[in-house]
């Protein structure tokens, strides 16, 4: 369990035992101690617990079970398991290169409700698009990938500075001039699934 | 000292009701990893802890305190 969700689980169960004592005998608080009672634990603890629990829930939304438990989502959580190392991301996703359990918020970190209050407000309105609205048939990045997320881990590392055929545009990727994805280009291909080789874990 | 009127009690109660209420859902939906869990953590739960909270501000602002008759 995360260090948040513990802390908000711990102060919920505080905050009803307190509350319960006070529903139970409400005559506590016509003593001076009764009424600091009831507006620590009708007040300050909901609100604390509820700011804690929101902290929560913006962490859970890293989660690959999370962005992967959207029916549309599904093919791209498949593309990670494509057998074949030219796919970036289930290259990355099967060695490790992302820790799996937040592997879609790795490489989209500015995404829905992470990022800015547009990031937010797009994270709530794919929320409204995939229960009331029409989800589109081709789904794709709000803004161009920007090589930042790549180098973010690979800047610095030998096997991508030490490359031949990074050195000559080393500077254009740092500016985002030249994008990874323009060599690097086969990422989730989602429309291809159909035909390639799933890997399974633990069967070589 | 003072006393409880019946209705601060009883506002008291249906604010702390309101409150846990609120906060069961909130960390109900903590167990749920789908973004509906979200919604349902800020339309819901939140609304509702909100719903107590400002209840319980409401009943002691307005409730006037009895004083407790002096003992003979």
């Amino acid at each position: 369990m995360q260090l948040a969700t513990a802390g908000f689980v711990a102060l919920v169960l505080v905050t009803i035992a307190l509350i319960s004592l006070l529903v139970l005998r409400p005559s506590l608080v016509a003593a001076r101690g009764g009424r600091i009672l009831g507006f620590l634990c009708l007040f300050i603890l909901p609100l604390l617990a509820t700011g804690l629990g929101t902290a929560a829930q913006v962490e859970h939304s890293k989660s690959t079970r999370f962005c992967l438990s959207c029916h549309v989502m599904e093919p791209y959580g498949r593309s990670l398991l494509v057998d074949d190392p030219s796919y970036v991301p289930a290259r990355h996703f099967q060695n490790n290169r992302v820790p799996r359990d937040e592997a879609c918020f790795t490489c989209h970190t500015n995404y829905t409700l992470f990022g800015d209050y547009k990031a937010k407000l797009r994270g709530l309105r794919h929320v409204y698009v995939n229960y009331i609205g029409t989800i589109p048939k081709q789904i794709k990045l709000y803004e161009p990938y920007n090589n930042r997320e790549c180098l973010h881990c690979h800047a610095g590392a030998r096997s991508f500075e030490e490359s031949e055929l990074h050195q000559p545009i080393r500077d254009d990727l740092a500016r985002n001039m030249t994008s990874c994805l323009e060599c690097h280009d086969k990422i989730h291909d989602v429309h291809g699934l159909a035909n390639v080789k799933l890997w399974k874990e633990g069967k070589p | 000292m003072t006393t409880v009127t019946p209705v601060l009690g009883r506002r008291l109660k249906l604010s702390g009701l309101l409150v846990g209420l609120g906060l069961i859902v909130e960390a109900l939906t903590l167990f749920w990893p789908h973004p509906t869990a979200f919604l349902v953590f800020l339309f819901v739960g939140a609304l509702l802890v909100a719903a107590g909270v400002l209840l319980y501000l409401f009943a002691i602002v307005t409730d006037p305190a009895v004083p407790v008759p002096p003992e003979s």
